[in-house]
């Protein structure tokens, strides 16, 4: 991150080319991450709910689909069942009637011997076969029959009679003739021998009920069905013979089965009266439907609360950051507050500072500088240093600050200002300490008087020459009270320039410090800038990113 | 990201020894001080560090030390890196953290 940094920059000189304006809150250039759009975050449970219903009608139309088939086959399956029941009730009814035209045939069409075998057959009971037998010749079948047992049959002589009758005679099998006017609908069912002379046939009619309505019984395998019976092959309401509903032809799902008939056929027409493959068969389509919205509305509800969650995230994750943004900006501001807001016009020298916050830049650091302009041309150059950061080091800070702007203001020397700012803050009490570097300069003389409370040294710069001048290092300040401070003094050549610094300018995790201020003099002396520039070039070209620590650097070079 | 281990060695007949590992600045001298703090309450005549493996130390840390120095008689750090001879003899510390050898 390229973060804009706050420099207060003091340059000696022009007004104009003075003090730097204190960052604005705002100016941080974060990307304005705001919510997004009312509306976007709706895509996912949409996308959810969508593609969940889609899959429930697919499963459901799937279920259906698969029962609606399942259904048809079983239906097929009972119909073609059925009609296999029907087609096993003709051999009864043929051989009844083939034995009593056998008998007629072999007794020459004696009428008592007829009656006699038929009787048991006829009657109105359930037990019965026929309601009605007769006996034919065929060559007089117009005439009528030759003897009548039960009721009237229904067929009438005639040419109807005789050529339903010739015909039936005719058929290796037993014919079959509906006659089914109301009242009293019937079956007629023959069966003779046409090759013998003469040839008798023996006719039997079977009752069907008046409103040809038959239910089937509940005990039957067929009880959960409709049906409707027709004579032939087609299912005209004149040719019905039975059904178990009156309203016909049977609507919905229905499967029919055409079966010989003697010389006729019969039409069974089926229709299941409940699912033939159980009612959770016939409900999953609906179970699956249901069930199917119930849990893709659940998961579009959690879709929705996820997005709706995550979208607040982002928008206090926006707040966040532009808080922080701001509280870095108060930080610089009170940091810019605490360090001098322009530094004194000296005659004779030109002096500069740059102090760059480290990378936690909503903290403040503890680094200071400061020039004060004495009498008689002197000038009292401090750099200091208290350990830590926060509000803690940066209250400190000011207080040291100020307090030696007072001791100046004695005229105290460098030594006798660290002994007194010893007795200012005690590391035991405060936990904090400080390492100050004093230096006061005799502009006129060309000298340097330097008294160091801990501090890395400063370093002196002369017509290509660098030099740090290691004078003798005293206490940081706040380990003991009233320690004391030796001072060096030494004669600067002309145009000097002294540079002096806090860790963060040369420190490196990884090397010893003396590499660092090899660094810093080497850089210092292939610089050939004037002083501001000269301290931006250094502090650019040493600090090494992410810098946790923050950097003060100030300069004073004699004029020509 | 820096990472300190510090670790209680011996505490017995007035003097208390740390071994100390890592890299100890601002984000780690709150741990450092979690372990040592317990030692300070029983009052030990001697602090030592075993600081052979402790690679840096910024001014915070060393302010912690020179905190502790003045709550006990001695305190010293044996085998401290050059590195860290090197901050402390800069800091004009020398005679406050007795450094070993």
């Amino acid at each position: 991150m390229s973060s804009p940094y706050v420099e207060a920059a003091r340059r000696q000189g022009p007004p104009e080319s003075g003090s730097s304006p204190p960052p604005s809150a705002g100016e941080a250039g974060e990307p304005d991450v705001r919510a997004s759009p009312d509306g976007r975050w709706l895509w996912l449970p949409l996308g959810t709910l969508l593609a969940g219903l889609l899959l429930t009608a697919l499963l459901a139309f799937g279920a259906a689909a698969q029962y609606r088939s399942n259904e048809n086959r079983l239906l097929k399956l009972r119909v073609r069942d059925a009609g296999s029941l029907l087609t096993a009730a003709i051999p009864d009814v043929q051989s009844s009637l083939a034995s009593a035209a056998e008998l007629a045939a072999a007794t020459n069409g004696n009428v008592q011997r007829f009656r006699a075998f038929v009787m048991p057959l006829v009657g109105t009971g359930a037990g019965h076969q026929f309601v009605s037998a007769s006996l034919w010749r065929l060559s007089r079948a117009q005439r009528g029959p030759l003897t009548i047992v039960g009721v009237t049959p229904k067929l009438a002589a005639g040419s109807t009679a005789s050529a339903f009758l010739t015909a039936a005679a005719r058929s290796p099998g037993l014919g079959v003739i509906g006659l089914l006017q109301r009242p009293d609908p019937r079956l007629g069912f023959a069966f003779g021998y046409a090759g013998s002379s003469g040839g008798f046939i023996a006719y039997g009619e079977s009752a069907l009920p008046s409103n040809r309505r038959s239910p089937i019984q509940s005990s039957s395998s067929f009880a959960g069905l409709n049906y409707a019976l027709y004579l032939g092959s087609s299912r005209r309401p004149q040719e019905l013979l039975l059904s178990s509903v009156s309203h016909l032809p049977l609507a919905g799902r229905h499967a029919a089965e055409t079966v010989p008939f003697g010389n006729s056929a019969l039409t069974l027409v089926m229709s299941p009266r409940q699912p033939l493959s159980g009612t959770l068969a016939h409900n999953l389509p609906w179970i699956i439907a249901i069930a199917g919205v119930l849990i893709t509305l659940a998961f579009a509800a959690a879709a929705a609360t996820v997005t709706r969650r995550r979208r607040d995230a982002e928008r206090l994750a926006g707040e966040n950051r532009r808080l922080y943004s701001e509280q870095r900006g108060i930080a610089q501001t009170l940091q810019h507050a605490l360090l001098p807001d322009r530094l004194p016009d000296i005659a004779g020298v030109q002096t500069s500072a740059v102090y760059r916050p480290g990378a936690i830049e909503a903290d403040i650091g503890g680094d200071w500088y400061d020039v004060i302009a004495l009498e008689d041309q002197r000038v009292l150059v401090v750099v200091g240093d208290v350990c830590g950061r926060g509000l803690r080091a940066a209250t400190t800070m000011a207080s040291l600050r100020f307090a030696i702007r007072g001791y100046a203001a004695q005229d105290d020397p460098p030594a006798t200002i660290l002994t007194k700012l010893s007795d200012l803050i005690n590391i035991s009490e405060e936990g904090q300490l400080a390492t100050v570097l004093c230096a006061l300069f005799d502009v006129r003389r060309h000298e340097i008087t330097v008294a160091s409370a801990g501090h890395l040294p400063p370093l002196l710069i002369t017509d290509g020459h660098g030099e740090y001048l290691h004078s003798e290092v005293g206490l940081p300040v706040g380990v003991e009270v009233g320690a004391s401070y030796a001072t060096t003094t030494v004669l600067a050549p002309p145009s000097a320039t002294f540079l002096a610094y806090t860790d963060g300018l040369v420190e490196l995790r990884d090397e010893p410090i003396d590499d660092g201020l090899t660094r810093l003099r080497d850089a210092a002396l292939a610089s050939d800038s004037d002083l501001p520039d000269l301290l931006h070039e250094l502090v650019d070209g040493l600090r090494h990113e992410p810098s946790a620590d923050d950097i003060a650097i100030l300069g004073l070079r004699w004029r020509n | 990201m820096a990472e300190l281990e510090a670790e209680v060695l011996a505490s017995q007949d007035g003097t208390a020894i740390v071994a100390v590992r890592g890299e100890l600045d601002i984000a780690t001298v709150d741990q450092l001080a979690a372990v040592v703090a317990p030692l300070l309450d029983t009052k030990p005549a001697r602090l030592v560090f075993e600081a052979e493996q402790l690679h840096f130390a910024d001014s915070s840390g060393i302010a912690l030390w020179v905190m502790w120095a003045a709550a006990v008689e001695e305190l010293q750090i044996n085998n401290p890196p050059q590195l860290l001879r090197r901050v402390i003899t800069t800091m004009g510390l020398a005679g406050k953290i007795h450094l070993t050898p």
